[in-house]
């Protein structure tokens, strides 16, 4: 499943671990850019390095892409964190706190689902993750 | 009609050329250059009379306690009449454009700020074309249809007039109580040092999930600041604690730790101490005490003093 | 690009100052300098300063618990000064902790923690 990308969409390909550094760093100045507070650019940076480490460890390479959203008189980054791996075939299972089959923390993706606004998780068989993220400006 | 009246206003000011917002609206009210031309016709009357509604509108208006409220002096009074002449002459006769608009827009925002109620104002309104109506079927006896579709053409301005100083008013109104709110979320904690490298931060009221967060920032750039080793967050002075505010106080405190400070929870009432409970929290994970001055002393123990 | 942290001696204990983000592959690096480190000097304390990073990820987090364990096997103590508000809410809202490693606000308290000062 191919998502169109927006025009305003920026992706960075994500292959190596410099990549989730890339791509956070771009995540954090999109935040500072639409005047998220620094907590919440911090938090928009973290969940990008989460979603982009997991594809590293568990996918090989995929790619995120950030989207600036609107939607009345706030604004809102979208992350969407994509994949072709061997994707999770139980998700209720990867989203609690401290499963991991890398011998991690099991903490990125029930972390990253607590501190973005909306959180979507996907993973037709044979077709990788798709993750699709939102955190709102507060007002 | 709210899209179409204000999006005819959005951008309307100093903008006197064509304007399809403009237009638009004027057909939701079905007015058109024939109602603005009879109008004008009601001039002579309307001058004529004017003064003495207004007048007798005063009268009506100054018995009313509360509303003669409204005056600080008979200057005041006089200012507001003129101003009334005003704003009746050009109902009858003023172009319908985009200055006129703008004009009867800030009207409603005024009347928000200075408490002129849409009851006070409508009925001010009802009062003066009520008068006028009758002095003008009076005076033209002799052509009733004519008489009656002026009034008419005037009852339709008036209503689009009323309209667009509402949807001001409810602006105006709804942006007043999102600025009071975001004052009283905004109000903020004092972090007070008790002495170098302990910190004291009373809260009180309502913690809102705003408020919480400007807390919890407030303590953390708190502790940088004053180089605190400690902090003891008294929470006696708070209203309400729900369980989506006990987790977020026990995560502010988890993080100051994170900085390196000692924190220190105090002023719990039983209620607060079940929410804690109930988000999971064990006394161990927590630095508590009973009151505050068990907790300063608890604090100024964790700095080993 | 590979970026090596700087580890400083002082008395007895070793400063790691961090002065950039870094990615997973230079944090493991870093890990296994300091135990060489604590082991070549017979350090008795680890200063992790992070006052230069601008978030705290699990990754980097799981790294750090581990360096301080491995540290503590080797009979020394390690703690983490600088970290910042921001990067602590994150921390928190994340679920992370940091067990029982000590923590300071910056580099001085942390001498003082250590009782270098
Ligand atoms: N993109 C992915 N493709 C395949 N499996 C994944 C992917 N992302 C996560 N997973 C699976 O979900 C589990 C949970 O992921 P999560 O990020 O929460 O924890 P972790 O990566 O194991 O540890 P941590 O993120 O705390 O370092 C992973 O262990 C892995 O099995
Ligand atoms: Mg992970």
């Amino acid at each position: 499943m191919q998502v169109p990308a927006p025009l305003d969409a920026m992706v960075q390909a994500i292959r190596r671990d410099a990549d989730v550094i890339s791509a956070r760093q771009m995540g954090r100045a999109l935040a500072e850019d639409l005047g998220f507070s620094r907590p919440d650019q911090a938090l928009v940076a973290t969940a990008i390095s989460e979603l982009a480490r997991n594809i590293v460890v568990y996918a090989d390479h995929g790619e995120i892409e950030l989207t600036t959203l609107q939607q009345g008189d706030r604004q809102g980054i979208r992350i969407i964190a994509r994949d072709h791996g061997p994707g999770i075939a139980d998700l209720e299972r990867a989203l609690c706190d401290g499963f991991s089959t890398g011998n991690s923390l099991g903490l990125g993706l029930p972390g990253t689902r607590r501190i973005m606004d909306e959180f979507d998780i996907r993973s037709p068989p044979g077709e990788g993750v798709t993750i699709i993220a939102v955190k709102w400006q507060l007002r | 009609m709210r899209e179409v009246i204000s999006s005819s206003l959005s951008d309307s000011e100093g903008k006197p050329e064509f304007d399809q917002d403009l237009v638009d609206a004027m057909r939701w009210f079905d007015l058109s250059d024939h109602d603005r031309a009879l109008t004008s016709e009601l001039g002579d009357i309307a001058d004529d009379v004017g003064e003495r509604i207004i007048e007798a509108f005063y009268t009506h208006l100054l018995a009313d306690e509360t509303a003669s409220r409204h005056f600080r002096d008979d200057a005041h009074i006089a200012q507001v009449k003129k101003g009334q002449m005003r704003y009746f002459r050009e109902l009858i006769n003023a172009d319908l454009d985009s200055s006129y608009i703008a004009d009867r827009r800030r009207i409603g925002s005024i009347h928000e700020r200075t408490g002129v109620t849409p009851t006070l104002y409508i009925g001010a309104y009802a009062f003066y074309l009520n008068k006028l109506a009758n002095v003008v079927l009076d005076r033209m006896e002799d052509d009733p249809a004519k008489a009656f579709s002026m009034v008419l053409s005037l009852f339709k301005i008036a209503h689009f007039d009323m309209a667009l100083a509402l949807e001001t008013y409810a602006d105006t109104r709804e942006e007043a109580i999102k600025a009071r709110e975001r004052e009283l979320s905004e109000l903020p904690t004092p972090v007070l040092q008790l002495r170098p490298g302990l910190l004291l931060i009373p809260v009180v009221g309502t913690l809102d999930s705003y408020r919480a967060r400007a807390l919890t920032i407030q303590l953390l750039e708190g502790i940088q600041e004053h180089r605190a080793r400690a902090v003891v967050l008294d929470i006696t002075g708070v209203a309400a604690v729900d369980s989506a505010v006990a987790n977020h106080l026990i995560q502010t405190m988890a993080a100051a730790r994170l900085m390196g400070a000692q924190p220190v929870l105090t002023g719990l009432s039983a209620e607060v101490a079940q929410s804690l409970v109930k988000v999971g929290v064990t006394a161990e994970a927590l630095s508590t005490a009973g009151d505050l001055q068990r907790g300063i002393e608890l604090a100024e123990h964790l700095l080993g003093e | 690009m590979t970026v090596t942290v700087p580890i400083l001696r002082q008395g007895s204990a070793l400063i790691a100052s961090i002065q950039e983000d870094l990615c997973d592959s230079d944090i493991l690096n870093l890990q296994s300098r300091i135990l060489e480190d604590v082991i070549r000097y017979r350090a008795n304390a680890v200063i992790v300063d992070v006052s230069a990073i601008g978030i705290l990820d699990s990754f980097g987090t799981k790294t750090l618990i581990e360096i301080a364990h491995s540290v503590k096997l080797r009979g020394a103590k390690m703690i983490i000064v600088g970290i910042q508000p921001d990067v602590a809410i994150s921390m928190v809202l994340l679920g992370l902790t940091l067990k029982d490693i000590p923590t300071a606000l910056d580099l001085d308290h942390g001498l003082a923690l250590i009782g270098e000062t």
